[in-house]
């Protein structure tokens, strides 16, 4: 008997925060963008110009808006759910199991929305008045081959990475996520010290894939330590 | 009769404080278990580490034939709610009521929906917005509506009016002779529900200081009341759990046999002995350090 799929549920149970929230941020940020376009139209740029295009599509917006509430979704899915899924039965593996397989679920209706939202916004033209939301080089520059494993690996990454920050503070209070914080950022600085003087030649060698093998990396590690701190993370 | 749990030498240590030390007791399937002491005795400590939801330092827990921790089946046979549950963000009473059948086989839709008309919980209110006694109605909902073979009730009264406790009382005794389960009941109401109780578990400063069947919990147990010099004298060589002086008057919580001797000699000094309730010897076994001097641990099989 698992409950792996159970706790998968109980994450789902909560409908409005999965699977509608993340469309409301996206809207708003549409709509903010499409506000920032006008501005820019109103000051004398000119829409399906070369500039407008490559001005509009360098707009990371949509990205950065969503990153902070994923993390935030990741790590409330761990702290104020895990203490409830324990009194209803759940195993802290099948928790820790249903948590990823909830994270894996949303990433794939998050980047299933984004390919119909990208597919819709080429089709029209964007939006029939050259306004670019999710047609941009972040997202793949329309390309869904790009824009699928972007959305996924990286609303996976982000809602794992709220997940361990989340178990770290059930194990060991607020010190757990700081300990988590300051580990990763000196092991960042360490790694530019070393690698800095050789980041020109690295960049002329970046290949796309990096960046996906850097997610997939991420992921793991951020399950493996989130399932490592709630094997010992008791509630009281 | 079999036990449906068996606790044996269980020590929990959570940094310096020892919260649970080496506590041994067994809980007979299907039995009424009430688990009573002070605040901060481990009633809860001990009641998390039957659900699963932690582990001793030491010793062994056996629940339904397996030690609880990470073992699925047994777990699915445990009903545990805390008196201080945490629920999701945002949660609502019908985000509960949709969830708790996926982890409960035994869950009946009928129980809560009657649990909840009787207690009238607000279905709109988010649960951290519930006052205590919405809480504790809530937690009740979840322990009786899962009919779980082993269900623990953390401390179920906290905040309830004299209403719902007695709602929560009528249904627990019907659902229960439906449905036999074992239950493992902490509270401080011990009045209220003393009657609910098979056996009774007494802790105090994470040790049991009584196990024994109810009935048998208070039958030696007395209580002494009467001029200060007398009292003190009669009490010389009886086990006193505690005392309380007012004036000149004592009164004295003991435990053991009298003699004849000792009650003709109360008589003459005047000094009513009345067998003392299950809250009175309670009282006495948590009663503060100035009268723990006096106190002697019992524990009975």
């Amino acid at each position: 008997m698992s409950t792996l799929i159970s706790s998968t549920k109980l994450h789902l149970n909560k409908r409005e925060i999965t699977f509608a929230v993340p469309l409301y941020i996206t809207g708003l940020v549409a709509v903010v963008s499409v506000l920032i376009s006008f501005l820019f139209w109103r000051a004398g740029s000119q829409p399906g110009s070369e500039g407008w295009i490559s001005g509009s599509q360098s707009n990371p917006g949509i990205l950065y808006s969503l990153a902070g509430f994923l993390v935030y979704l990741g790590v409330q899915s761990v702290a104020t759910t895990f203490p409830f899924a324990l009194s209803l039965g759940a195993t802290r593996r099948g928790f820790a199991g249903g948590t990823v397989l909830w994270a894996v679920l949303v990433s794939a209706y998050l980047a299933f929305v984004f390919a119909v939202l990208t597919t819709i916004e080429i089709a029209t033209d964007h939006w029939f008045a050259g306004f670019y939301v999710f047609d941009v080089y972040v997202l793949g520059a329309g390309d869904l081959s790009r824009l699928l494993p972007t959305v996924f690996l990286g609303t996976l990454s982000m809602l794992t990475i709220g997940g361990v920050f989340g178990a770290a503070w059930l194990r060991f209070g607020a010190r757990g996520p700081q300990v988590i914080g300051v580990g990763v950022g000196l092991v960042l600085v360490l790694a530019l010290i070393v690698l800095i003087p050789s980041a020109a030649e690295i960049l002329g060698r970046f290949e796309l894939w990096w960046l996906a093998v850097t997610a997939a990396v991420v992921i793991a590690l951020s399950s493996a330590g989130m399932w490592s701190l709630l094997r010992s993370a008791i509630v009281r | 009769m079999t036990n449906t749990i068996e606790i044996d030498s269980v020590t929990r240590q959570f940094g310096r404080v020892r919260a649970l030390d080496s506590v041994s007791f067994a809980v007979p399937e299907h039995s009424f278990v009430g688990l009573l002491g002070r605040n901060g005795a481990g009633k809860t400590t001990v009641m998390s580490i039957m659900a699963g939801q932690d582990r001793p330092t030491s010793g062994n827990v056996t629940v339904a034939g397996h030690d609880p921790f990470e073992h699925a089946p047994t777990l699915a046979q445990i009903s545990y709610v805390r008196d201080n549950q945490r629920y999701p963000d945002d949660y609502r009473l019908h985000h509960v009521l949709r969830i708790a059948p996926n982890f409960a086989p035994n869950w009946s839709p009928e129980v809560a929906a009657e649990l909840v008309e009787g207690f009238r919980i607000p279905a709109r209110t988010p649960i951290k917005k519930l006052s205590r006694g919405q809480l504790s109605s809530v937690a009740i909902v979840l322990g009786l509506a899962s009919r779980a073979p082993i269900t623990l009730l953390d401390e179920p009264y906290l905040g309830l009016d004299v209403t719902a406790r007695a709602f929560f009382h009528t249904v627990l005794l019907r659902d229960y002779e439906d449905h036999p389960r074992t239950v493992v009941f902490s509270t401080h109401l011990i009045e209220e529900s003393a009657s609910l109780f098979d056996r009774v578990v007494i802790m105090d400063k994470g040790r049991v200081v009584l196990d024994a069947a109810s009935d048998e919990a208070t039958e030696t147990a007395w209580v002494m009341s009467g001029t200060t010099p007398a009292v003190t004298r009669l009490t010389g060589n009886a086990q006193v759990l505690s005392t309380s002086t007012v004036g000149g008057l004592m009164s004295a919580t003991g435990f053991g046999a009298l003699d004849s001797e000792t009650r003709e000699l109360a008589q003459e000094l005047r000094v009513q002995i009345v067998r003392a309730t299950l809250q009175q010897l309670v009282a006495a076994y948590g009663a503060n350090d100035a009268a723990s001097d006096r106190k002697e641990e019992v524990r009975s099989a």
